[in-house]
């Protein structure tokens, strides 16, 4: 939200005469005293959307740990249903991403452009990777399996009343991290296509950086999500 | 734990302090000022309430002291320190420590009193002694039913007094209760919260569908020359369109008067040995034993059919007529060995229930031969509230019959303890 | 008492030839687009008033209309008519489409106290004053040009327009009578065959970003953009309530959020994680929704304690008393109110629980308290003007006092057993919230009102207008205490015949209000087309934004602000754009300037 100024056509007095790359006359936001105050205040920003993530997230923690005390034959039957194998594969896929857009931020940082896009493509690539398994090797399967949430529960061998509460959670909490794959996704995929026209570099990468913690957050959530719903028995 | 730890914070004085505990004389009537009328009409006529009362005026003149003192400040510094054009204000201190201190400690130790207070009443609206009667206690959508600790419904449907048209003049249920008796509740909902609010007796506890809650209250005793007492019971959890309409009323008799109405009314499809077994127990069990054990009076294993002797050196045989005799006019034949202290049941039992004890003494005897069984006796757990939800689409189901959310409440004891209030 | 030189890395260009920032540029599509489109947190402040105030308006209605519903008992009266026939007569019901069933009277009402409640909460008081006043004043009392995130600003601005469009549409629809605590399994499963209580709840879920993102804003511009030679403890105490009540905002919004998103997937899908049919939890809702909505009372407190703080000193014409203690206080509130949701929930919670929150309860009463000493203390030798500001605010002393004071037997557990859920708890939330909140509101308004739109208003039926709504809202709302002591439940479209009469008290009461608050309505529009000029700084404040304009340039100050004095310090400065026989200083040399400290 603070870089975009950048999109403006270098005023003609920053730009004398001989074409610089976009990020070398970027100008900061007209209210801002000086860029560093703008680019701290950027990250600052950001830092507290995902403090209000984590928060997010922590109630849906709260959730499952009450109820996983209350019913825990329930959960322990339903992370038996889980396919460890996918939910690792998942978690080094997340954790790949976040080293490589880690990377994209040093590119931008050091103005090497090429890295900071091949970076940021295998990020992307990584984020689809994770989409598709989530979708195509776990939801799809137990959903036609009958194991869905709730009233729509129907998977005839369940040994446990309460594993319809047990894929309520599964689902709502995958789901929902899922939903900020897709967000983080669609921002790392907004900054590559600006990085093309050259926006990005030493002076201006507060973009790269926020989206980049951004999606250390959807990383970092995974973390979490991973052993609650596929390791704990 | 938390009330041993009181007991040594708040020494049990500290509640006969609170003023004024004494809200209403032996009357009924206030003897308290104004404000109390406002506040609480009739005025409270239990203990537990009166304390309630007696802390809430006491916060009540905790506040208008601070109110009132800030008030004059307010208004006397306005009026003197109005602007005047050209008059500059005159300079003063912008802060003061001391003052900081001051008005920050001194209130809060004054509300670390009324904390403990407020816990103190609490408690003894939580804590059911254990000689108290519990009643079980379901609401639904909207109604709510009582069921006495032997299985008993209340079956009565009250047409308010004259001129009352609450819930358009319809009658509203009625529970009986006896005078000056502890009772505890034990309370849970079919579906929706709701909330059993007694504000003559200053507390309510909301229903659950999937756990027990409840509160304890000792009813009052009745004024010289008043055969009952109503109090209002409004459901206070909101639940829908009859939320407002879900009343009912709980009536309070004489002892006698009580055992009498449950066994007659509520108890009427009960067999007579089941109607006896209860009379009994409500009324019979303190002194007779029905396992030969002995007690103030004698037991009543093995009497039927079986010889009797008495203090008088005569004896007879324990045939229906003696035990009718020896209920009514217990001091005609009176057992050797026991002294005759027992007074006659003339009147506090009705003839179905005196029939009921002979048949359940009956059953007691190895010499008796029982006649082909009769059904009847076990408490639907609500299912005419279940009834009453109709097309009321819900998955709720009564917490006494659905084995599932039995599971629950007793299959975690954490959450048991600390989610469930006690009753 | 700071002064620094200005330091050598600010920019220097001015903003010398720029118009007010009302001024429309280019024909009446143009201005509707740049103010469509603007990202000047001035025009955003501006159309967040409009918008706040009209919700107020409708949820204001609304309570008229429950007042109405409440004026007489529901009688049923059923008499023989000459033919044998009997006929049944439904009186005292103000929504009757079918005498026979009170029940689809009820519905009726129902919806209307939802509605009310559901509206004022989430799409009223909590953007009122931060999202409007907040908006426009928090960069001008800090010397700066704007928000920090100006584009995320005008976002949160459309986030909100969106989240209440869906509020209305759910309305027009039918509304939920859900209540606005949307308690399960109630709310999961009322209405099952509509989709009015989905969208309702999805309102306030997406309200809820709105409200996360002005938060945000707000912190990162009080942490980076405050003038140099503003500190701290330079700040206005204003500022120090906004920036409190951000960090609420933002640490108890996203648990609302996720909880009203799990009740939507509840409704949806019946997962049942709040079910107790399916072994859910309904208690595991309340915690999670009081967890944000008690705090979120604070959010709608703190900024009218702002406000109040400024009018005092201003109006008063004396440095506010214990500056540190206020300013802290308000963190103060803001830490603790995390910590006492159960008091809610004591009718439904364990012994253990209850006595905790109970104890904490208390111990969030302190820090109000602090406050409302320091203000008593401001007025002490002060220069008192009794504008309606003033007015209001000496208003809001007196009704919130009693609304705080109601709090604490409703903290008390022993009396809130008797109490909760009573109209008692109506009574204590509305003198915080409307004679607190509003009231602060509506004087922060006629405060700052010269300086948003440059013009003064009528004074004269501005206090009249006061005076009917301080009247009217003590005489609505002191009855309801002793309906609830007395035994009177809330949300009861019927009631017993023994309220009658203070029920009747109360409506009329708020026939009173609603007569004051369209006085103040008609004053103001009078006074934007017909009021006259005012000058830069009209009460003589010390703050920043009375340096600038009124109303201000498009960038608020012709050259960037540099603090040289203490919010506060009438007795030894001038105000800006006034002279010294208007606003005089005391003649002899105040006392040596106490520590820093002291602001
Ligand atoms: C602006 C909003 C606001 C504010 C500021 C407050 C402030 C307080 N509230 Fe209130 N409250 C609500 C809004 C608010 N409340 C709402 C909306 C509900 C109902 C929700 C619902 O169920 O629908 C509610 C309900 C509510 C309950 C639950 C009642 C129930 O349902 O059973 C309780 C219980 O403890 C409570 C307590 C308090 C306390 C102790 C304070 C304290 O912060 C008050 C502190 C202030 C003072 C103490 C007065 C000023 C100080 C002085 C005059 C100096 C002298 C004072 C002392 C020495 C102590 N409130
Ligand atoms: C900010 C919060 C707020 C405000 C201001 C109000 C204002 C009012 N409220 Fe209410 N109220 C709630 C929040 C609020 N309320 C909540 C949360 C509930 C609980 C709901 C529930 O149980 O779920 C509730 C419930 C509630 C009840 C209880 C219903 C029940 O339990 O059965 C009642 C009954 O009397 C009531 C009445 C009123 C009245 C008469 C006003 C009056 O003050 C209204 C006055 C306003 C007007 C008459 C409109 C005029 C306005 C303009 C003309 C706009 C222009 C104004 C200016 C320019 C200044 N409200
Ligand atoms: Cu039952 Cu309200
Ligand atoms: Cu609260």
């Amino acid at each position: 939200m603070t870089a975009i100024d950048a999109n403006q056509p270098p005023p003609a007095d920053l730009d004398g005469g001989e074409n610089k790359a976009r990020w070398e006359i970027y100008a900061h936001g007209h209210h801002w005293r000086n860029a560093e105050d703008e680019f701290e205040s950027a990250k600052f920003g950001m830092w507290l959307f995902l403090s209000t993530e984590v928060l997010l997230f922590a109630g849906i923690f709260v959730g499952y740990a009450l109820l996983r005390l209350k019913y825990p034959e329930a959960f322990i039957n339903g992370s038996a249903y889980l396919d460890v194998k996918w939910g690792l594969t998942n978690t080094i896929v997340l954790l790949l991403s976040s080293f490589t857009v880690a990377m994209a931020v040093r590119n931008a940082q050091l103005n090497q452009q090429l890295w900071l896009k091949i970076n940021l493509v295998i990020t992307l690539i990584c984020a689809a990777a994770f989409f598709c398994i989530k979708i195509f090797m776990e939801y799809i399967p137990k959903w036609t399996e009958g194991k869905r949430p709730g009233v729509l529960f129907d998977y005839p061998y369940a040994s446990d009343p309460h594993e319809p509460l047990w894929w309520g959670l599964y689902y709502v909490g995958t789901g929902i991290h899922a939903l900020h794959v897709i967000i983080g996704g669609g921002l790392l995929l907004w900054v590559l296509v600006r990085s093309y026209k050259g926006i990005y570099g030493p002076k201006n990468y507060a973009m790269v950086e926020t989206s980049g913690l951004y999606w250390h957050l959807v990383d970092l959530v995974w973390i979490f999500l991973f052993p609650l719903l596929y390791l704990i028995h | 734990m938390i009330q041993s730890l009181m007991t040594t914070l708040l020494p049990a004085a500290t509640l006969a302090e609170v003023p004024p505990l004494k809200l209403v004389d032996e009357t009924g009537n206030m003897t308290s000022g104004f404000w109390e009328e406002l506040f609480f009409r009739g005025g409270a006529t239990t203990p537990v309430a009166q304390a309630t009362d007696g802390l809430f005026m006491l916060i009540f003149w905790f506040g208008v002291f601070w109110f009132v003192l800030l008030s004059i400040l307010w208004i006397y510094w306005v009026i003197k320190y109005r602007r005047r054009p050209g008059v500059a204000a005159e300079p003063s201190a912008s802060h003061n420590t001391l003052l900081e201190i001051i008005w920050t400690v001194v209130p809060s130790s004054a509300l670390i009193v009324l904390f403990l207070l407020g816990f103190w009443v609490y408690m003894d609206k939580q804590i059911a002694p254990s000689d108290a009667i519990e009643l079980r206690v379901s609401g639904w959508k909207w109604g709510w039913k009582v069921v006495y600790p032997d299985g008993e419904e209340s079956s009565w449907q009250l047409p308010l007094d004259e001129g009352n048209t609450y819930n358009g003049g319809a009658g509203v249920p009625v529970f009986v209760v006896p005078e000056d008796t502890p009772i505890s509740l034990r309370m849970s909902s079919q579906d929706v919260l709701h909330s059993f609010w007694i504000p003559d007796f200053r507390t309510k506890m909301d229903l659950f569908p999937n756990r027990y809650t409840g509160y304890t209250f000792r009813t009052p005793k009745l004024l010289t020359g008043q055969d009952y007492q109503d109090h209002w019971i409004f459901c206070a959890e909101y639940c829908g369109d009859f939320h407002a309409e879900m009343a009912a009323i709980l009536r309070i008799v004489p002892k006698g008067e009580y055992v009498r109405i449950l066994g007659d009314e509520f108890g009427a499809d009960l067999s007579p040995v089941d109607l006896g077994k209860k009379v009994h127990a409500q009324a019979c069990a303190s002194c007779h034993s029905v396992d030969g054990s002995a007690g103030t009076g004698p037991t009543w294993q093995n009497i039927y059919l079986y010889e009797r002797k008495f203090t008088d050196n005569t004896s007879a045989i324990g045939d229906e007529d003696y035990l009718r005799e020896s209920i009514l006019v217990p001091g005609a034949k009176v057992v050797s060995g026991y002294p005759n202290q027992m007074a006659s049941f003339q009147g506090l039992l009705s003839e179905k229930q005196l029939e009921g004890v002979i048949a359940y003494i009956r059953t007691l005897s190895d010499r008796y031969t029982p006649p082909p069984k009769i059904e009847g006796e076990g408490e639907e757990g609500g299912e005419d509230g279940a009834a009453e939800e109709g097309a009321e689409a819900d998955p709720q189901t009564d917490p006494q019959t659905d084995p599932q959310t039995d599971a629950q409440t007793s299959a975690d004891p954490v959450q048991d303890e600390s989610e469930t209030a006690t009753g | 008492m700071t002064t620094i030189d200005r330091p050598a890395d600010l920019p220097t260009h001015d903003h010398h030839d720029e118009g007010s920032y009302l001024t429309p540029r280019g024909g009446m599509w143009a201005t509707i687009w740049q103010w469509a489109s603007t990202v000047d947190h001035k025009k955003i402040g501006v159309m967040y008033l409009f918008a706040v105030l009209f919700m107020f308006f409708l949820g204001g209605v609304a309570a008229l209309a429950v007042r109405m519903e409440l004026l007489e008992p529901v009688r049923q009266i059923s008499n023989t008519l000459a033919d044998g026939t009997v006929e049944t007569v439904v009186t005292g019901q103000l929504f009757t489409y079918d005498p026979e069933n009170i029940a689809a009277g009820n519905n009726v009402y129902n919806r209307l106290f939802s509605l009310h409640g559901i509206i004022m909460t989430f799409m009223f008081i909590v953007p009122s004053i931060p999202a409007s006043l907040g908006n426009f004043f928090l960069p001008l009392l800090l010397g700066a040009k704007d928000v920090a995130f100006p584009r995320l600003n005008l976002l949160s601005w459309y986030i909100y327009v969106v989240g209440s469009l869906f509020g209305v549409a759910a309305i027009v629809v039918g509304g939920a009578d859900t209540g606005w605590t949307f308690y399960t399994p109630y709310s999961t499963t009322t209405d099952a065959e509509h989709w009015r209580v989905f969208f309702i709840v999805l309102a306030a879920f997406v309200l809820g970003f709105s409200s996360i993102l002005t938060g945000l804003n707000f912190i990162v511009t009080t942490h980076k953009l405050r003038a140099p030679g503003m500190g701290w403890f330079d700040m206005p105490l204003l500022v120090w309530a906004l920036y409190s009540t951000s960090i609420i905002q933002v640490l108890a919004t996203p648990v609302i959020g996720v909880t009203l998103l799990l009740l939507m997937i509840e409704r949806l899908l019946h997962i049942g994680i709040f079910d107790p049919g399916m072994g859910g939890d309904p208690l595991l809702y309340q915690h999670f929704f009081w967890f944000y909505s008690h705090p979120v009372v604070y959010v709608m407190i703190l900024p009218g304690m702002g406000l109040i703080s400024e009018m005092l000193a201003v109006h008063a014409r004396k440095h506010i008393f214990g500056y540190r203690a206020i300013a802290f206080s308000s963190i103060g509130i803001a830490a603790v109110s995390f910590m006492v949701w159960g008091h809610h929930m004591f009718t439904s919670m364990g012994e253990l629980a209850a006595t905790l929150f109970s104890a904490l309860t208390f111990l969030v009463a302190i820090p109000t308290a602090v406050k409302v000493f320091n203000w008593t203390a401001t007025l002490y030798k002060g220069s008192i003007a009794l504008n309606t500001p003033m007015l209001y605010t000496l208003g809001f002393l007196f009704t919130f006092s009693i609304g705080g004071l109601t709090g604490l037997p409703l903290g008390a557990l022993a009396t809130d057993l008797h109490l909760h859920d009573s109209y008692f708890v109506v009574a204590h939330f509305h003198y915080v919230m409307m004679g607190g909140t509003v009231i602060a509101f509506i004087g922060g308004i006629h405060h700052y009102w010269p300086k948003m739109f440059g013009r003064m208003y009528s004074e004269k039926w501005a206090i009249i207008g006061f005076v009917l709504v301080f009247v009217g809202f003590n005489v609505t709302f002191f009855t309801q205490f002793f309906l609830g002591t007395q035994g009177m439940p809330r949300r009861y479209a019927t009631y017993v015949d023994e309220f009658t009469l203070l029920h009747q008290i109360s409506t009329y009461g708020s026939w009173i209000l609603a007569a004051g608050l369209f006085l103040h309505l008609f004053v103001f529009v009078h006074s934007l087309v017909a009021g006259r000029p005012a000058p830069p700084n009209p009460w003589g404040g010390l703050t920043l934004e009375w340096e600038a304009e009124s109303p201000p340039i498009e960038h608020n100050f012709h050259k960037e602000p540099v603090v040289r004095h203490g919010p506060y310090e009438f007795d030894k400065v001038v105000p800006p754009h006034c002279s010294e026989e208007d606003f005089p200083l005391p003649e002899q040399a105040p006392p040596p300037p106490a520590p820093k400290v002291v602001k």
